[in-house]
């Protein structure tokens, strides 16, 4: 009877060292919730970590708290050569010499924690023994699996943090620089005008030319700043999503921009969207502006559409225009990217399109033949 | 040495031809009566270097007092510091230098109705390790209402602890003497010090169940703390005596209040105890820290409230035999201590614990 209840304790007490695993992504953390818990309950002294790195052991963890160590590998070899899983040491003045810890003779249980070093638990009073052994190695084989989590949380942290600084760092420049350009840009244009207006009797016609053409390069070097300052915005502020009536966007769209007679746009029953009225007129305004800028028929046409994936609309624009090459598929949609030099491209608009659909965790592709046409498809989450 | 003046400059005057030069610790009853902040402002004006704490009663030599000083002179002390803000886990323990071959004794009182001091024991253990004894107790009011209580050079503080580190060898005993009467239980979900759910139930209706058998007496309205103060929760610990739980109070859900932090997943039993076996697990404790000491100048004691309020007149008798048992070897030893919210020592030198209903001897040498 006794022993039957022992078990059941035994069974017990490892379910609680179990679920003192796993409760933390922290490698410190993770450490204190379940070797703590060992020292308590198995009225244990102190334990470490020890870890290669590079050409020597180091302590990762510790408690108490000990000294920074740095072993000779083939010391801590020596240790652990013969070592299955675990193996206890009593009185052995080889383990105090890879210790943080002082030690005063006793017992020390060393467990292979498959990659991720060895943990040792130390006892003075020799509390340690073969059962203890068997009953925590699968435990212990579990935290070696929580501690390389640990790691490779850690690692994804570091990488996301250094993300966002090399973002904010991006961000931070494209303000700058688009702010330092535009000074200049704009005493060159306020310049060209007074000299378009205060000269206009001295100036011959090639002269007048060459001043449109600086006015127009300005004016094109502004919009592409413009779309720079754009791009960097897109995803930097807090995303608003209210109900946006596609339909009507579109009209407002069409009304903005010039429709050459010889294009027809043809719009289906669009629905209504979770999304920002700015940025999804963004999107679709630099759609159909390439629809339009890009279409080389006699009869241009341009459709609109969208079908219902459930848990996403997929929108299409489609036209009948020169087409792209598939080479370009992935490429249009890099920033300063463009199939050919027009004086109007910025070679930003896809990207900002881009970033857009993927704000509303959207994706975006596109289909194309040479001479016959594109259409460009993409998805909004509802 | 016991004070029992009222006047705060006959304390000091008191305090400081007993100590002398050295640093003092000071155990006050709640029930003294001095204006327990303007003592502290006169002994920081005094030159004394002190710690100290309010205890329910304070205990000399055979005596246990409501109303009283009991001072203890900490020679050798190393370091004396406070910390504060213990609830909020937010400090940090100063490093102390411990000599190779040098016994250390540190001594802390915590507000013992603060919460996280497993926290803060394991936050000392992390520090100092195995280069010192540990040993102590929780100050506070037998009201259980938070309040001022632990004080040192730097004033008079709540939700704080005060610790001396001296050099200074110690042999502590650590007994309890409450066996299992039901378990093993899994406190499956707990919060601080309240118990919300044991094996996955309502822990009351776990509780009541095991307790109304074995002590033929059933739960009612108003008598839960009559009968839960003989009926502890053990926390289960390999090779030595549970560490105790004391079941306060039993909330409307049926949840149940404890003195002293429970973890998730926490193995429990149910114990109970009576006067034999607590008068035993005294003098058992003493019996530990005696055979291994030399020479103790002093001993202090740091008795549960709660075994008082268990063994109610009966206490007389887990006190003589705490003293007898310590003056039979050592008859010129001093002997002083408090009753105290909850204990603090490492069993045999291990991870420190947070201890309810338990008798902690500490010999000094």
């Amino acid at each position: 009877m006794i022993k039957t209840e022992n078990y059941i304790i035994d069974i017990l007490q490892l379910h609680e060292y179990g679920m003192a695993i796993g409760q933390s992504l922290d490698y410190k953390e993770s450490c204190d919730l379940f070797i703590k818990l060992l020292l308590k309950r198995k009225h244990l002294n102190a334990a470490w970590i020890l870890e290669k790195k590079e050409n020597v052991y180091q302590s990762t963890y510790s408690i108490p708290l000990g000294d920074k160590i740095a072993i000779d590998v083939a010391q801590v070899n020596g240790i652990t050569q013969n070592l299955i899983e675990s193996k206890i040491f009593y009185d052995d003045h080889s383990i105090a010499s890879v210790s943080p810890i002082k030690l005063d003779g006793g017992a020390t249980a060393i467990f292979d924690l498959k990659g991720e070093g060895f943990l040792f638990l130390y006892s003075k009073k020799n509390n340690i023994s073969e059962k203890d052994l068997s009953q925590l190695r699968p435990v212990i084989n579990k935290f070696s699996v929580n501690l390389k989590a640990c790691k490779a949380f850690n690692e994804q942290q570091k990488l996301l943090h250094s993300l966002e600084v090399q973002n904010q760092e991006l961000s931070d420049y494209a303000h700058m620089v688009s702010h330092d350009l535009k000074s200049p840009l704009r005493s060159i244009d306020t310049l060209t005008t007074w000299l378009q207006e205060d000269y206009a009797s001295k100036l011959d016609s090639a002269g007048k030319k060459q001043i449109t053409s600086i006015r127009n390069s300005v004016e094109k070097m502004d919009t592409l700043i413009s779309g720079i300052l754009e791009y960097s915005t897109i995803g930097k502020t807090k995303i608003t999503s209210y109900p946006v009536d596609v339909n009507v966007l579109l009209k407002d769209i069409i009304s903005l921009i010039q429709v050459p007679a010889h294009i027809s746009i043809e719009i289906e029953d669009l629905p209504i969207v979770q999304g920002d009225k700015y940025r999804l007129q963004q999107l679709f305004q630099n759609l159909l502006s390439n629809a339009l800028a890009y279409n080389d028929k006699k009869e241009g046409k341009i459709q609109v559409g969208v079908k219902d994936l459930g848990a996403f609309w997929e929108f299409f624009v489609k036209d009948n225009g020169k087409g792209i090459s598939d080479h370009y598929f992935k490429k249009i949609f890099k920033v300063f990217e463009k199939l050919e030099n027009n004086d109007t491209s910025t070679g930003i608009g896809l990207s900002i399109v881009k970033k857009i659909v993927e704000m509303y965790q959207g994706q975006i592709w596109l289909e194309s033949e040479e001479t016959k046409g594109t259409t460009f498809y993409f998805t909004l989450k509802k | 040495m016991l004070i029992t003046t009222t006047d705060t400059n006959e304390i000091i005057d008191a305090i400081s031809a007993h100590v002398k030069d050295n640093a003092v610790l000071i155990s006050i009853g709640e029930h003294t009566d001095i204006d327990l902040m303007d003592f502290v402002n006169q002994l920081k004006e005094s030159g004394l270097q002190f710690m100290g704490g309010m205890f329910p009663k304070v205990i000399h030599g055979n005596s246990v007092l409501e109303k009283g000083i009991v001072i203890n002179t900490l020679n050798n002390l190393e370091n004396l510091f406070l910390v504060e803000n213990i609830s909020s886990t937010n400090y940090t323990i100063p490093a102390i230098h411990f000599e190779e071959d040098q016994e250390y004794s540190l001594f802390t009182y915590v507000d013992g109705l603060t919460s996280n001091i497993s926290n803060y024991l394991s936050k000392l253990y992390e520090h100092y390790g195995m280069q010192t004894n540990y040993f102590g107790g929780g100050a506070g009011s037998l009201t259980l209402e938070q309040m001022p209580c632990v004080f040192c050079n730097e004033g008079l503080f709540q939700d704080a602890a005060v610790v001396g580190v001296m050099k200074m060898a110690s042999r502590i005993g650590v007994r309890h003497g409450w066996t299992k009467v039901g378990g093993p239980f899994i406190v499956t979900k707990a919060e601080g010090n309240v118990i919300k759910e044991i094996n996955w139930k309502n822990p009351f209706d776990v509780y009541k169940e095991v307790v109304e058998e074995h002590s033929g007496l059933t739960f009612t309205d108003e008598n839960f703390f009559n009968i839960a103060k003989g009926y502890p929760f053990g926390i289960l610990k390999e090779d030595a005596e549970c560490v105790v739980r004391d079941p306060l109070m039993v909330t409307e859900n049926g949840e149940l209040v404890c003195v002293g932090e429970l973890e998730d997943n926490m193995l429990v039993d149910i114990l109970n105890g009576d006067k034999e076996s607590l008068v035993l697990a005294a003098r058992q404790a003493t019996q530990e820290s005696i055979d291994s000491a030399v020479a103790p100048r002093k001993a202090i004691i740091i008795d549960c409230i709660s075994r008082i309020l268990f063994l109610e007149e009966n206490f007389d008798l887990e006190l003589n035999a705490i003293t007898q048992t310590i003056k039979e070897k050592f008859p010129d030893v001093s002997i002083g201590g408090a009753l105290t919210l909850g204990e603090i020592s490492s069993y045999g030198e291990g991870f420190l614990e947070f201890y309810n209903k338990t008798v902690v001897v500490g010999l000094f040498e």
